[in-house]
């Protein structure tokens, strides 16, 4: 991931069927730069969450990438097509399940499905009726009767079912209690094993950890940090937080936690972030308990630590 | 609004059944109308436009008689109505209820969606015009009146590019609006203004409906062809309206 100038010119993503390539990418909304030039590259199979709080332009990127955005400024490519005119055939090779709710209350849920599976082929179809079967989900029903997860589970299903090698998930599991959320991710994970190409945001970064494989932040419309899962978890094992009770800490009293393995110490009101470098805490934890300069802190956490957590550590930005 | 012919078939049929009641009401009433005429004549006469109005359904007979009841009364203000609405919600709608991401986001081309769109509420508004007309030879019958189908289909060609006219610009306009509500206001005080200035006399010239009066028709019938001066303008219109639709609707964000 690596930022462009912003006049820079772009050069064309090279085509790579099941992939996803943007380069110089870049949107406003008025006076309101949504996203800034952007680069990335996601090869083919496998599942990408995207990151970020409210407003950061993950719903953006992912409008863009699929043409309901017109494009501005940069190139895309997916699925080995170049993003061109109003994006049909990009459409025609992706799924995309919006993250806004809003559906057409007054069709029953089959009707719906007919709906928003036009422009596929029958068998999507027949695949979108059984897995919202399998979800549960009453298709003889009119949407206005169905629950906020009910809706999520339907688009989830139309999203789903198609045989495409790209799907575009915004915040696909929002609203979906524990049980429908894990038999969300569960089909996720059994879609992407067979080699497709999920683009999934979130701001539930249990599901990310759980169903990613790496992971892309964005805050106000920039890429902040791209990188695999697992070099995330790596990270998050590195760290420890050490919480003091209100006002035990005295200025310039972390100063002893610095020292051989730590590599850097960051303090923030009745807590200290410390990175070690490496994931082996003892060496750090012997000299905590052998200081006599620091109060006793009252909690210490190591490798359990949030995602969430970490990034408000590693970027400065909350994630919920 | 319109998720499919379904929606369509719908409304189309309330239209048409809502022109036909009064079409049928009209023709029901012909031969008392006929009979106090000069009594109309009298009570219209401070008006000069009302006046000028009865007039000609007196000089043209049943004629007369059915253009201005179906044509410049029914079709022109409920026409207007209807296209208004349609128009309004076509676009607009979908925005305004958040609905227009998912519209957008199947693999349809944007140019099919909004040309679907545009075409289905066009047809609902002038289907039942010329479904209206075509009931009329019967229904005058019940009195020993006829009028000609080839006339009547030619006043329905002239009625349907006056209300294409109006049903395109307020398609435009719902091409660039998440506020349907606004539009259709907007557009149904217009109409009622425009239609208020035909009955004033020294300002009636500046009425649109002037396009679609009793003359109007009347001359299509006797001269037996379409009066392309008329016809030629609206048409352009429409047409216009519907390529800026287009491109609004290309460059639309959800």
């Amino acid at each position: 991931m690596s930022a462009v100038a912003p006049n820079q010119a772009a050069s064309p993503p090279s085509e790579t069927a099941g992939g996803v390539e943007v380069r110089g990418l870049e949107h406003r909304f008025g006076a309101n730069q949504a996203l800034h030039p952007t680069d990335l590259q996601i090869p083919p199979g496998g599942v990408v969450g995207l990151l970020g709080p409210n407003g950061s332009g993950k719903s953006t990127l992912m409008r863009l990438l699929t043409g309901l955005v017109p494009k501005q400024r940069g190139e895309i490519s997916v699925d080995g097509v170049r993003l061109t005119g109003d994006g049909l055939a990009i459409r025609r090779r992706t799924t995309y399940a919006p993250g806004e709710l809003h559906l057409y209350g007054e069709l029953k849920g089959g009707e719906h499905l007919r709906f928003l599976m036009r422009g596929r082929p029958g068998s999507s179809l027949e695949r979108a009726r059984a897995i919202a079967g399998e979800l549960g989900l009453p298709l003889d029903r009119r949407i206005r009767e169905y629950s906020h997860g009910m809706k999520r589970q339907l688009l989830f299903a139309a999203a789903i079912a198609p045989e495409v090698r790209v799907r575009i998930l915004d915040e696909i599991s929002e609203g979906l209690d524990p049980a429908k959320r894990s038999q969300v991710l569960d089909l996720i994970d059994a879609d992407a094993a067979r080699g497709t190409t999920i683009l999934l945001s979130s701001h539930h970064l249990g599901e990310v950890d759980r169903s990613c494989q790496r992971l892309v932040f964005l805050n106000a419309g920039r890429v902040v940090a791209d990188e695999s899962a697992e070099e995330v978890r790596r990270r998050a094992g590195r760290l420890v937080r050490l919480r003091f009770s209100p006002g035990a800490l005295k200025p310039t009293s972390t100063t002893v936690l610095e020292g051989p393995g730590v590599e850097s110490v960051e303090e923030a009101a009745d807590r200290v972030n410390v990175m070690l470098s490496d994931d082996d805490p003892r060496a750090f934890l012997g000299r905590l308990a052998a200081s006599g300069d620091l109060p006793a802190p009252i909690s210490v956490e190591h490798g359990r630590i949030s995602l969430s957590e970490l990034y408000r550590t590693l970027y400065g930005v909350e994630g919920t | 609004m319109f998720k499919g012919s379904r929606g369509y078939i719908i409304y189309g049929i309330g239209f048409f059944a809502v022109l036909e009641i009064m079409l049928v009401a009209a023709i029901y009433w012909w031969p008392t109308f006929e009979q106090n005429i000069p009594s109309i004549k009298a009570i219209a006469a401070p008006i000069a436009m009302l006046s000028d109005l009865v007039d000609q359904v007196d000089q043209f007979g049943v004629s007369g008689y059915i253009v201005g009841q179906h044509f410049f009364k029914g079709c022109s203000a409920l026409g207007t109505a209807a296209a208004v609405l349609f128009a309004a919600n076509s676009v607009a709608g979908e925005a305004h209820r958040g609905t227009m991401e998912i519209w957008l986001a199947r693999p349809v081309s944007r140019l099919r969606l909004v040309s679907e769109r545009w075409l289905g509420g066009l047809l609902v508004v002038i289907g039942p015009v010329f479904a209206t007309s075509l009931t009329v030879p019967g229904l005058l019958g019940m009195f020993d009146k006829t009028m000609a189908i080839s006339d009547l289909m030619r006043c329905s060609v002239h009625m349907s590019a006056f209300l294409a006219a109006i049903y395109a610009v307020s398609f435009l306009w719902s091409c660039h609006s998440s506020e349907p509500m606004r539009i259709s206001f907007v557009m149904l005080f217009v109409s009622v203004m425009v239609f208020a200035l035909y009955l004033v006399e020294g300002v009636t010239h500046y009425s649109l409906y002037r396009l679609v009066e009793i003359k109007v028709f009347m001359r299509i019938i006797t001269n037996d062809a379409m009066n392309w001066t008329l016809l030629a303008p609206m048409l352009a219109c429409t047409a216009a309206a519907y390529g800026l639709s287009v491109r609004a609707f290309l460059k639309r964000v959800p």
